[in-house]
């Protein structure tokens, strides 16, 4: 395997250095342009496992408001976050609800990798 | 649906709307018929809100004539509907000395037309009356008898006193047909038939087309569109009167408007366009309008708009108003009411009258007509006591849905209950959204309360009927 | 969340977003016995409760929260210190009396038009969107033109979505983080025009809620017309020079039904002006001392009505230390006045607080202009310290050491920033 070139804004902090890493498969050979050894470990993770934090919000019955926001409890890969919200999406909650309540364990097969209320909403009506 | 109406009004602006109310003082069956959601949505509620004085028009025309008797008609008709009208008086001051010149011209005509009370300043007077002008005009005309009004509310209140006397209202009510129908006319609508004796064309920029759908097209309407500049409150008393230029033959020029609600605003331009639905704003207007107040007062910035829109007036070939029967029996222009057409707008209803009367139309008075409507809550207005007792008694008026305002939800709901059904048509009675965030704050909670007492779901509301969706449903009540 | 409103207080907190909550807090902690905080929404916690995306509290707690829980954790801190809160209540006025007493006027749905007094305010209203007229977009007025902020709340809270092809001008982080959350929910956001030659967000903004999702971010360009009668139907943007006017030979059209703004925040002052508080012209927010004091004595100001934060961290730093000092003013502990002003210098577009005084520790929030990269601060011949990256997107936070003001003499130290101009390293048109 020969070595490829790749271009990554780093978002470990607000600076957004431009890293240049070469690398054969997963495997660094050259990194430039981090400022801080934050972007090294941004970078191979970014290469390996590119993964995001993924909140949205879910329809709500019974509650002063119709949605309620949820999140996943860990970074999702990037490039299943439109699936998973596609799965988040089909909740259906009736307040009350409770901030921390897991809604979804094992979001897209991943053990531990839950979907929780981000907001407390109390029971309105009948 | 097919009605028979003594008299079919086309068009709920101010013209057909003032019409309709002086005729529901007789035992006739009116119909009123509007094109958008709601009345006043068109050119008037894009108008200045200008009661002018009558001194810059000639007498020698229709819309000369018609508006010193308009102007002397505000006194009592805002005190029976209510609506925002103060008489703040009128400059036009003069930029160059060659301008003094017309200044006294148009003193001496309006003192013939028997306009009130024209005094001419000299500049250390204008600088004494008007401290924020610029130091370089050379002096002014004052009018004492021009005001400012809400030109949307009376709109509305004309329209609510005319349903209240009997005058049958129809919205998102185009004509699409005009047909002779025995002695009369049938004037046909997505909404049915409207059958009239006499039909008024009172379509404002699309009367000519509406004449032409009768077959009595007489004139061709250029719409002449203006544009206007909403100043933040931040300015309120920089002017305390109208301040115009000379006026021109096109136009009474750009102008200082400080409205009746406090704000000022700038404009408007005059521009002849060929679309009769274009009311865009554009760069370059808001430059003229902007290089040219800031002639005469250098302390207005462009950076305090708060927002801008755009009207058309509709301009006549002639120039002047187009007000009489026509070859089409029953059929009857009042078309091509420019300004000054919102101050003459009283004076057209009169004069359209005795001209029915003159076609033969019976007016037989009615003794139960009730001139007056019942004034709208308007709690920013109140005293704090009045206020506190208010909400004492009316939990509504404790709770604010428009901060920049202050408008209190027992003021949304009355607004509806006078006929709001689009988000404009609470804006354009209570105030709310009209302040410097524009509706970011108190958009959810006039939609949630205009979708609770309309009984339709949150995504039904519209800005201005048609097809101004304001959102989509998403998620579950998609799918429901 | 229906508290109570009885008596007079020590302090009174206009707002209950996250500046007001952590004032009322902070007041309470320095001893003030009867705290208030008036809110105007139903329920405590302001902008953050249609916040869901995470990033807030990382430097306060430790852990990266959304903002709804960032909020629920501030209210039970407030309840649980047994502060009132009292929510659905608008403050439609305030004064102060002779004796000192500062008032405000609660219109309360169910409880009519009360007053409250106290000994001390703080004011913690917060800040409101710049709209389509601030900025002249010429065209006409379709539905389908909004702020950032309401599509926020529409989607999060109301459950509607704004349209279905979606334009966005301006790259605040409100806006970014929109140009996600309505992909997420199916829309097509089919572009992010910026004014400026940078974007007016945080970096990894652009990354994680642009190029994630192949979202195009048009730098130095802008909206110069909206077209449609009743909705948005297209918009047409150009290109914009050095001068930031627009070359209309190289506009272009966008179809689309629905524009967001996301062109600045502006601190919501009416109360502040009405009260008679002094403003800075340039932060659009109250004139404060270092204990974050207002003109009028007994009337404090933090977060966002006092300036425009980017972190709501800062906000909870700058608002806990209000409190504090509102609290302290309450219970008759008094503070020499300040007597160093600061001028913001070279770079700088403006500082709070706007005085200082020898003796404590400072915290000076600043902005800068343009990008530097690297770049430093200096304050007057005493300091000079390394920044490495600054931005007008990031609010700078500097600490001033006791000593450094204490050998001081003079009347106004002058803050600059020096540095090499950064480039817009970060292109919006890069895959």
């Amino acid at each position: 395997m020969s070595p490829v070139t790749t271009t990554l804004t780093c978002i470990a902090c607000p600076i957004g250095c431009a890293l240049r890493l070469t690398h054969e498969g997963r495997d660094i050979v050259e990194l430039a342009g981090a400022t801080c050894d934050r972007g090294a470990k941004y970078a191979a993770e970014e290469l390996v496992d590119p993964r995001r934090q993924l909140s949205t919000t879910v329809a709500v019955e019974g509650a002063r408001v119709r949605r309620l926001p949820v999140k996943a409890t860990r970074p999702v890969p990037r490039d299943r976050v439109l699936e998973a919200v596609a799965r988040i999406h089909r909740l259906r909650v009736r307040a009350p609800v409770r901030s921390g309540q897991v809604l979804v364990e094992d979001l897209l097969g991943e053990p531990g990798l839950a979907v929780v209320a981000t907001r407390s909403l109390g029971r309105v009506g009948p | 649906m097919s009605e028979r109406y003594d008299v079919v009004v086309i068009g709920g602006g101010v013209v057909g709307a003032a019409i309709a109310r002086e005729l529901s003082r007789f035992r006739l069956r009116i119909a009123l018929l509007e094109r958008q959601a709601e009345v006043g949505f068109g050119t008037s509620k894009t108008n200045s809100g200008i009661i002018h004085p009558g001194h810059d028009t000639s007498p020698a025309t229709l819309k000369g004539r018609l508006v010193v008797r308009g102007n002397a008609l505000y006194d009592r008709l805002a005190a029976e509907l209510h609506f925002g009208f103060r008489r703040i008086g009128q400059l036009n001051v003069a930029l160059e000395p060659a301008d003094l010149e017309v200044l006294q011209r148009l003193k001496a005509q309006g003192d013939a037309k028997g306009v009130p009370g024209l005094e001419l300043w000299d500049r250390a007077r204008l600088r004494r009356e008007e401290p924020n002008l610029s130091r370089e005009l050379w002096g002014a005309l004052h009018a004492p008898s021009a005001g400012v009004i809400n030109p949307y509310e009376l709109v509305f209140a004309l329209v609510e006193s005319a349903e209240r006397n009997g005058v049958a209202l129809a919205v998102d009510c185009p004509v699409t047909a005009l047909a002779a129908d025995g002695d009369g006319l049938a004037v046909h609508t997505p909404r049915g038939v409207f059958r009239g004796r006499f039909v008024l064309n009172c379509a404002g920029v699309e009367s000519d087309r509406v004449a032409a759908l009768a077959g009595a097209q007489t004139f061709t309407i250029t719409p002449r569109k203006g544009e206007e500049y909403m100043l933040d409150k931040r300015l309120e008393g920089l002017v305390r009167r109208l301040v115009f230029p000379v006026p021109s033959p096109k136009t009474k020029g750009t102008l200082i408007i400080p409205t009746f609600d406090g704000t000022i605003m700038v404009g408007p331009t005059a521009e002849d366009v060929e679309d009769r639905d274009d009311v865009a704003t554009t760069a370059r207007g808001a430059a003229a309008v902007f290089a040219f107040v800031r002639r005469l007062c250098p302390s207005i910035d462009p950076r305090d708009a708060i927002t801008a829109f755009a009207g058309l007036r509709a301009v006549a070939d002639g120039n002047d108003f187009v007000i009489g029967p026509t070859s089409v029996r029953g059929f009857v222009h009042v078309a091509g009411i420019q300004s000054p057409g919102l101050t003459a707008a009283p004076a057209i209803a009169e004069h359209v009258r005795d001209l029915l009367a003159a076609e033969g139309l019976a007016l037989v008075a009615k003794p139960d007509f009730e001139p007056g409507v019942r004034a709208p809550a308007r709690f920013a207005h109140l005293a704090p006591e009045v206020q506190e007792a208010l909400a004492a008694r009316d939990p509504r008026f404790a709770r604010v849905v428009c901060r920049c305002e202050l408008v209190t939800e027992a003021e949304i709901d009355d607004a509806v209950d006078h006929g709001a059904r689009t988000l404009d048509g609470l804006k354009f009675r209570t105030r709310a959204g009209m302040g410097r965030c524009q509706g970011g704050f108190c958009t959810p909670r006039a939609m949630e309360i205009l979708a609770r007492r309309l009984g339709v779901p949150l995504h039904a509301v519209t800005k201005r009927g048609g097809g101004s969706w304001i959102a989509l449903p998403m998620g579950a009540e998609q799918e429901a | 969340m229906l508290g109570r409103m009885e008596g007079d207080y020590d302090v009174v907190v206009v707002g209950g977003g996250p500046a007001g909550l952590a004032a009322a807090i902070g007041a309470r902690d320095a001893g003030a016995a009867r705290v208030l905080v008036v809110d105007r929404e139903d329920e405590a916690g302001g902008i953050l409760l249609q916040c869901i995306h995470a990033g807030f509290g990382l430097h306060y707690f430790q852990e990266e929260l959304t903002g709804p829980e960032y909020a629920e954790r501030f209210v039970a801190r407030a309840l649980d210190r047994d502060i009132d809160v009292v929510c659905s209540a608008y403050v439609s006025g305030a004064g102060l009396d002779s004796d000192g007493t500062r008032r405000v006027r609660v219109m309360r749905e169910g409880h009519g038009i009360r007053t409250a007094r106290s000994r001390a305010m703080v004011l913690a209203m917060g800040c409101r969107e710049r709209t389509r007229g601030a900025v002249h977009i010429p065209g006409t007025r379709p539905a389908g033109v909004l702020t950032a902020g309401l599509a926020q709340r529409f989607v999060n809270v109301m459950g509607l979505l704004p349209g279905r092809r979606v334009a966005i001008l301006g790259s605040g982080d409100i806006g970014l983080i929109m140009a996600r959350r309505l992909t997420l929910e199916g829309c097509e956001v089919v572009g992010v025009f910026e004014l400026m030659p940078f974007s007016n967000g945080l970096t990894r903004n652009v990354v994680q809620c642009l190029r994630d999702f192949g979202i195009p971010l048009h730098l130095s360009t802008t909206v110069v017309e909206i077209h449609g009668r009743d909705r948005v139907e297209k918009i047409t943007v150009a290109p914009v020079g050095a001068d930031l006017a627009p070359d209309l030979a190289r506009r272009w059209q966008v179809p689309c039904d629905t524009l967001l703004l996301s062109i600045g925040l502006v601190p919501e002052n009416e109360l502040s002006q009405a009260l008679g508080v002094e403003l800075d012209v340039v932060t659009q927010g109250p004139r404060v001392s270092s204990t974050l004091e207002t003109s009028l004595p007994g009337v404090f100001a933090c977060g966002n009505v006092l300036h425009v934060h980017d972190l709501c961290d800062y906000v909870t730093e700058e608002a806990l230390l209000a409190g504090r000092f509102a609290g302290e003013l309450a219970g008759g502990v008094k503070r020499p006045r300040d007597n160093i002003r600061v001028v913001p210098g070279d770079n700088v577009r403006y500082c709070v607080p706007h005085t200082l005084a020898p003796g404590r520790e400072h915290t000076v929030y600043l902005r800068c202009q343009r990008p530097l990269r690297p770049a430093a601060i200096r304050v007057g011949d005493l300091v000079r310290r390394k920044l490495g990256f600054v931005t007008p997107a990031e609010m700078i936070t500097f600490r001033i050491k006791p000593d450094v003001l204490d050998r001081f003499h003079g009347e106004a130290r002058r803050i600059d920033l020096l540095g090499e101009p950064a480039g817009a390293h970060l292109a919006g048109a890069e895959p």
